[in-house]
């Protein structure tokens, strides 16, 4: 390959990283650059709510030093947002206007918190936890607050409606059965939340939703559909994740609900790959699309997506089972999600 | 490419096709349309060439009635259009250029001017004085009733077929109430109608009359039948009990029929046939609902904030499935077979093909099948007497006239399943070529009007305000009835807000060459690439305007140029400049009525 070839990964996640050192390994002449919009370094985005309960300091959450890019000569771009891709004449469109060239492009982007839609319209009322930047608008919100409602949910939102209720807070938890990610939750799943909460003083609602919620000085009021009315400091909102794909549409890349890649990670589009949250897999086993979730999956497809790009033909197959404990019931999940 | 090199101009000479009326221009140099259809994006997609940002700008001053009629200049129904258009405009709007944020709520803000005009609000016509012909339209469609407003205030005696007991067609009988109450749409029907157009229901052309016997009353027929006649998927399973067409089981729940859809429903189809159906299942009791493309929702030929209200009331978009065969049971669906699908390029590398996955069927359970796959024009009223294009009836080319003298065609039956506001103004045209074989001459033409303008109030600010989202009915209280209208629409308040986002893509700005020192400060200014340093501009084959071509070296630079399709109108160059020399122009895309 020539020797000014130009590998771009758009996101700085596991997938992102693992992709960019592999890249690294197996050329050592060619420009690797890492794009995000995120302006923090690459960190352990499930230590965030330890982060903002202060069990863990900012760099704790770090997963590698900065050096350690420049010493693999991996270019780190933060705090940048790609807005367009024109595979056509293979450029990057940066929202500060800048155009960057590529040869070759992984897109890493990972995924977003999800809204359902009947919520969207009070979506400026809620604070999330899925970005380091989230978490630090969150952190001096959160110690003053009294009273949290949380609309959800997933793993996180379990795990952090318990941090919560260990510090002290007056938790409401609105249960949305359909939005549970990565899996969907079954009846026996839902009633042992609900079990489960009110052994901690977590106030559940399984059944009833906001409809509507608005703020009120600091604080924001919540009419439940049953007439109810809550008077909340702060509001969190997890109900899954959606794959950023956004910025894609229009370029001529195929999407579903993620970019669409068949199993070595190639879009439809020559030298484009995607891998991690935001890849929509073909599984010639199964016949279908699925989406990956988790650190090690993503992981794993980065270094794939990686040794395609540079020619290798390798096939991704979903990781091993694992086991969950959802509040004493244990789940089986592949952390593969049939969409 | 052909070039045409910078000049200094001084302005002052007006060139052949340029008409001056005082402070203000009409002209039908090919320069001025080019540009128009550059710089106004929304005019320019809107398919009726509606005054986009002229009515928005009504709407900032809050002059709604203004605005409603700015509207009805060229598409008779705004309070309609503003609940179900297409809105082809808001695709093409600068606001939603990737740099730029997202498209102005155009539709939205025509309903609220339809919605917050006054009671009292003077409706404008202009009539010609009568001819004494007289025309017959089969279809009291968009397309016809618009066809028939025209041909009347041209002066001539117009009379409307329509098949259905109510004038409307699609609108009447294929959009649910939810989205578009009857109320509104009878009211702006009836301000057609009420201009003495003889409307005769329940009149089936070809089986209460022949279209032979039609001529032979006319002086000239305009079919806008439009496409009534579902596609057929011919798959095995489709003559089962709970199975539907899309367009018939909309028409008997819009005839107030409550079909049992059971509790699960499937609906084949990525139109707006195929949403309303979804939506119209789940007010009729079922509970889980899918919506089941071959391709994906990037391919579903609706807008956003309709796949948005289908998610809202948790209607299921499943991508990349086929419909395989229907199941039933003594003579009832029980289930569907889907095989999945991936994506391939056609063969010309241009666009997308589903292609179905060998050996990937699955069956889902279903009480309800649902095939919303599009209609054709049923053309049995010609009794075979017409030539056709595949099933659509054909025309001349560039023109209405079918192969049978006098008689007209116009719309969906011509130009196959489109859109409302394409419709209307495919019936506006057909009246247009009309009323020029009855006087001898057109008699309505579309002229560019320039008239000098000023520095608008709109701030910088204004760039960065986040679109208004629509209220609508909470969930829990749309699901109860068929009617309730889901999108509440704009308050003045929220509809002000949302006017202020339009950058006013009308205004023209421009460096007076002969004053400007090359300063530069117009450039340092700019929010974006929009002032360049030119050598040339690009002559299109019809003579319009296209790519301004940038010096690449300050010596090759023959002027400083305002580039008009990257201009967002922020007026930051227009303040800064030392010399005064950028000017302010507006630029609008009208028809002018010919006065004797």
């Amino acid at each position: 390959m020539p020797k000014f070839d130009h590998y771009i990964i758009i996101g700085n996640g596991p997938a992102g990283n693992s992709a960019a050192e592999v890249l690294r390994m197996h050329d050592d002449q060619a420009r690797v650059s890492i794009i995000s919009d995120e302006g923090f370094p690459y960190y352990y985005r499930h230590m965030l709510c330890e982060f903002i309960s202060g069990k863990k300091k900012e760099d704790a959450l770090k997963v590698k030093p900065a050096s350690d890019y420049k010493e693999k000569n991996i270019r780190m771009r933060l705090g940048q947002r790609v807005e367009r891709i024109e595979p056509e004449t293979k450029t990057l469109y940066l929202k500060h206007m800048e155009k960057v060239k590529f040869t070759r492009l992984i897109l890493a982007t990972g995924a977003s918190p999800h809204v359902v839609p009947s919520l969207s319209r009070f979506e400026k009322h809620f604070s999330f936890m899925s970005k380091y930047s989230d978490a630090l608008k969150v952190k001096p919100l959160l110690s003053p607050a009294r009273k949290v409602a949380i609309l959800g949910g997933d793993l996180v939102s379990l795990k952090f409606a318990k941090m919560l209720s260990a510090m002290k807070k007056e938790v409401t938890f609105f249960l949305y059965k359909d939005c549970f990610y990565p899996f969907e939750l079954t009846a026996d799943m839902a009633s042992a939340i609900e079990k489960h909460f009110s052994g901690k003083k977590i106030k559940t609602f399984a059944d009833i939703f906001p409809s509507r919620i608005e703020s009120k000085g600091k604080a924001f009021e919540i009419e439940t559909e049953n007439g109810e009315n809550l008077t909340v400091d702060i509001i969190f909102c997890f109900m899954g994740m959606r794959p950023n794909i956004n910025f894609i549409q229009g370029s001529g890349i195929d999407t579903e609900r993620g970019v669409l890649v068949d199993e070595h990670l190639k879009t439809n589009v020559s030298d484009i790959y995607a891998c991690g949250d935001c890849a929509q897999i073909y599984n010639p086993e199964l016949k279908n699309y699925w989406i990956s979730v988790g650190w090690e999956n993503a992981g794993i497809q980065g270094e794939t997506a990686a040794l395609n790009l540079l020619g290798e033909s390798k096939v991704i197959k979903p990781s091993q089972k694992k086991i969950l404990d959802v509040e004493g019931l244990k789940v089986n999940t592949s952390w593969w999600k049939e969409l | 490419m052909k070039e045409k090199k910078m000049t200094v101009s001084k302005g002052g000479k007006l060139s052949a096709g340029k008409k001056r009326e005082g402070n203000v221009f009409f002209s039908e140099d090919p320069r001025d349309f080019g540009y128009a259809k550059e710089n106004i994006p929304c005019q320019d997609a809107c398919p009726a060439h509606t005054n986009i940002p002229g009515y928005i700008r009504s709407i900032y001053e809050k002059h709604y009635g203004r605005a409603y009629e700015m509207n009805r200049m060229v598409n008779i129904l705004p309070g309609v259009l503003g609940r179900i258009c297409s809105r082809p405009c808001e695709l093409s709007c600068r606001h939603g250029e990737s740099d730029l944020g997202t498209s102005v709520n155009i539709c939205h803000l025509k309903r609220s001017c339809a919605d917050l005009k006054p009671s009292w609000h003077m409706i404008k016509e202009e009539f010609y004085a009568p001819s004494g012909k007289t025309v017959g339209i089969i279809g009291a469609g968009p397309a016809g009733l618009a066809a028939a407003h025209e041909l009347a205030i041209l002066g001539h005696n117009v009379t409307l077929y329509e098949a259905m007991d109510k004038p409307g067609g699609m609108l009447m009988y294929g959009i649910p109430a939810f989205r578009l109450p009857r109320d509104i749409l009878n009211l702006e029907i009836n301000n057609i109608l009420r201009m003495g157009i003889d409307l005769k229901t329940g009149v089936n052309v070809g089986r209460d009359i022949t279209l032979t016997e039609l001529i032979d009353v006319h002086d000239a027929v305009l079919s806008t039948v439009g496409c009534q006649e579902p596609f057929n998927l011919d798959l095995p399973g489709e003559d089962l009990d709970g199975v539907y067409s899309g367009l018939d089981f909309v028409i008997r729940v819009n005839q107030g029929e409550r079909i049992p859809v059971g509790k699960k429903v499937a609906v084949i189809g990525g139109g707006y046939t195929a949403i309303d159906c979804a939506r119209l299942a789940i007010r009729l009791g079922a509970e889980e609902v899918s919506v089941n493309l071959r391709k994906t929702e990037t391919f579903m030929r609706i807008d956003e904030h309709e796949k948005h209200e289908a998610k809202t009331e948790k209607i299921k978009i499943n991508g990349l499935v086929a419909p395989f065969q229907i199941n039933g049971t003594d003579g009832k669906v029980t289930s569907i077979t889907f095989e999945r699908t991936r994506l391939e390029f056609t063969k010309d590398g241009k666009g997308r093909n589903a292609v179905s996955i060998p050996d990937s069927a699955f069956a889902a359970p279903v009480d309800t099948v649902i095939l919303a796959v599009g209609q054709t024009p049923d053309t049995g009223f010609t009794g075979g007497k017409i030539e056709l294009n595949g099933k659509r009836i054909k025309t001349k080319a560039g023109s209405y006239e079918t192969g049978i003298k006098r008689f007209y065609a116009a719309g969906d039956c011509v130009t196959g399943a489109t859109n409302v506001i394409t419709a209307i103004a495919e019936g506006r045209h057909a009246a247009h070529e009309i009323d020029a074989v009855f006087v001898g001459k057109k008699r309505i033409t579309e002229t560019i009007r320039t008239e000098t303008a000023s520095q608008t109030d709109r701030s910088r600010n204004d760039d960065f305000i986040k679109a208004s989202v629509m209220p609508t009915l909470e969930v829990t209280k749309r699901l109860y009835a068929l009617t309730g209208e889901v999108e509440q629409g704009y308050d003045d308040k929220i509809a002000g807000e949302e006017s202020k986002r339009c950058y006013l893509c009308n205004l023209r700005y421009f460096i007076d060459t002969s004053q400007c020192i090359y300063c530069s400060a117009c450039i340092d200014v700019a929010p974006r690439d929009c002032i360049k340093i030119t050598r040339a501009v690009e002559i299109k084959k019809d003579g319009a305007y296209g790519e301004l071509l940038s010096a690449t070296d300050w010596s090759e630079g023959l002027a400083i140029v305002i580039d008009n399709k990257r201009c967002i109108r922020c007026g930051k160059c227009y303040e800064v400049c030392p010399m005064h020399c950028i000017h302010i122009e507006k630029v609008e895309l009208i028809e002018q009525k010919l006065e004797a």
